[in-house]
């Protein structure tokens, strides 16, 4: 071995043609060292097949124990412990120790990559996505009991949708390799691409769970959207029957973008956890890696007619009917004057709001108003879910009203 | 390239700056000279009463003396509380009332208090009305005359094809005096407006 390895350092003062060893192995030794997705493992093991071979030309029976790499979809199991990559991110992000390195190897292969459902991470993120909403909608609904169901719907998007967890997969380090395959790096993303130009919107949404798809001008009501759509408000696609499906060794042309592909990696981490840690563990990195992501509730809210709609409620709840009165004024004759206009129910203020004009100051004291109705939030805030733990008080029902305004 | 003097209206002793550089001209004309020791004495002034430390209160205590700005609308109005809510009771402190909100005045000097005074037959004049002769009663004028709002007009009946029609034109020939700038103005200002409601 060692007298080898001065004969690969030696190469450079040697010619071209001085060098043993055939031409197409040399090729193939040149071209792994180039492709930077391929596992260093891999490297040395094939650089030491080019020198093996230029002394003795019989082929070695490392050769033979390699090859099959090639023909792999995806990386095989046994390569999970030999990437770096792997066990880096594995620290990285603190991961519990009873999470094998081979898991998070397959959390990281795509189903567009590996269309074997063994070996790709669509299980696993199936798993991991209906945590993560489950955790996420108990604790906006618990949390902030009257929010309408857009901004429920848009603060599930902020929290888990698929361009956070894409900005997480980022975060978090994680690499994607250029094409999947059985050589490449487990610790690297992989998933067939889309090829470049193609139009992602070109088609519209078909074969969804909502009846009546086909009929684009067909208004979609907000709460036929709890019924049919997913948790962001979105059209779901349609299971399909296990008979119609492609059969897995067919390939499949169609890649996923890079964002698909990041997303159902993170619910696939979130699922192996809870698959091998167990829910506690679950809940603390659901906890640490997305709840801990600051989302300003208060910025979702787009209000077209404030005043009308806190008259509404007012009405509702049975408060005296709102009346907006000048708090404080000033250059009322200026250029630019400043109102600050609250709006009282009785003796109570429920709003307050400054602006250049009379209208723009009411108006923006009602939307004050408003969201104060709506971001209520109860005082010891418990989850449906916290019960699951050790030795939990008996549960206490949480805060039930009417909610949202409907004019 | 014509160079042109400019003479000043103002007398020649009050720029100082256009006198040949004297020291002494120039210190006494100058209103006052900055240097480090009178910008600092200058800015030293007496700290606000709330800063200090009170005459009844002799250990450490915080200062919270918050700038103005808008309240959070994370600190529910009391009001929006339910019942069962223990911060009802701590708001019911004389020292958070607003005692004075009788004596504001309101932003509207009419009432909005609705009065339901119509019934089944004026709203049937009404229509009658709008149907028979709708560019005499439009809808400003028949809430004047039924002493109600021009939008319970328009819940209660609609103008006729011919109307809209008319109005449409009416409206496209004012706009098409418009120039660019009171377009782009009118646009502006309905985007300000739009602002509004997402509290930007």
């Amino acid at each position: 071995m060692k007298r080898l390895q001065l004969q690969r350092w030696s190469s450079s003062v040697l010619s071209p043609r001085a060098r043993t060893g055939g031409r197409l192995q040399q090729h193939l030794y040149y071209s792994l060292r180039r492709q930077s997705t391929a596992s260093p493992a891999l490297q040395v093991e094939s650089e030491q097949l080019v020198d093996e071979s230029s002394l003795n030309s019989s082929i070695p029976s490392s050769h033979i124990r390699q090859q099959p790499k090639y023909i792999l979809p995806s990386p095989p199991v046994e390569a999970a412990r030999e990437s770096a990559k792997l066990a880096a991110l594995h620290a990285r992000l603190y991961l519990p120790s009873r999470l094998p390195l081979e898991t998070l190897a397959r959390a990281l292969v795509d189903p567009s990559a590996d269309s074997n459902s063994n070996f790709n991470n669509e299980s696993l993120a199936t798993l991991g996505h209906d945590l993560l909403t489950y955790y996420t909608s108990e604790h906006l609904l618990c949390t902030y009991p009257r929010l309408p169901l857009t901004v429920i719907f848009a603060a599930m998007y902020a929290y888990v949708g698929p361009k956070t967890l894409a900005t997480m997969t980022r975060e978090w380090g994680v690499e994607m390799a250029a094409v999947p395959g059985g050589e490449v790096d487990p610790g690297l993303l992989q998933f067939q691409r889309v090829a470049p130009g193609t139009d992602l919107d070109a088609e519209p949404v078909s074969n969804t769970t909502r009846p009546n798809d086909s009929r684009m001008s067909w208004r979609k009501s907000m709460t036929s959207r709890i019924v049919y759509d997913n948790e962001f408000g979105d059209p779901s696609k349609a299971p399909v029957e296990p008979s119609q499906q492609p059969t897995p060794g067919a390939q499949s042309t169609q890649g996923v973008t890079a964002e698909q592909a990041s997303a159902t990696f993170v619910r696939a981490v979130m699922g192996s956890i809870y698959l091998h840690a167990g829910r506690p563990a679950a809940k603390r990195f659901f906890e640490q890696h997305f709840l801990s992501r600051h989302l300003n509730i208060s910025d979702l809210f787009n209000f077209s007619q404030p005043a009308r709609d806190l008259s509404r409620l007012c009405a509702r709840e049975n408060f005296e009917p709102p009346v907006a009165k000048i708090i404080s004024e000033t250059g009322r004759k200026s250029r630019h004057p400043v109102f600050v206009v609250g709006i009282y129910s009785g003796q109570d203020k429920l709003g307050e709001g400054a602006g250049a004009s009379l209208l723009e100051a009411r108006s923006r004291a009602a939307v004050a108003a408003l969201k104060g109705w709506y971001l209520y939030s109860p005082l010891n805030v418990r989850v449906p879910s916290s019960m699951e733990d050790e030795g939990a008080a008996a549960w206490k029902p949480v805060h039930v009203d009417l909610g949202e305004v409907i004019v | 390239m014509a160079t042109s003097l400019v003479v000043p209206k103002r007398p020649f002793l009050a720029l100082p700056f256009l006198l040949p550089s004297c020291d002494s001209v120039a210190m006494e004309l100058r209103r006052h000279q900055s240097s480090y020791r009178r910008t600092k004495q200058r800015l030293r002034v007496r700290p606000d009463a709330s800063f200090g430390v009170s005459s009844t209160q002799f250990q450490d205590h915080i200062v919270h003396n918050p700038p103005s700005s808008a309240p959070s609308v994370f600190h529910t109005p009391v009001k929006f509380l339910p019942p069962d809510d223990a911060r009802r009771s701590l708001h019911t402190d004389p020292l958070f009332k607003h005692t004075n909100s009788e004596v504001l005045p309101t932003v509207f000097k009419t009432s909005t208090e609705k009065k339901y005074h119509l019934n089944k037959s004026d709203i049937e004049e009404i229509r009658k009305l709008r149907l028979s002769d709708p560019m005499t009663w439009s809808r400003w004028k028949l809430a004047k005359r039924f002493e109600c709002s021009p939008m319970f007009i328009a819940m209660v009946c609609e103008a006729s094809p011919q109307k809209k029609e008319i109005q449409k034109q009416v409206l496209e020939a004012v706009q098409s005096r418009w120039g660019p700038k009171r377009r782009m103005a009118r646009e502006d200002r309905q985007l300000r407006k739009e602002s509004w409601g997402r509290d930007e």
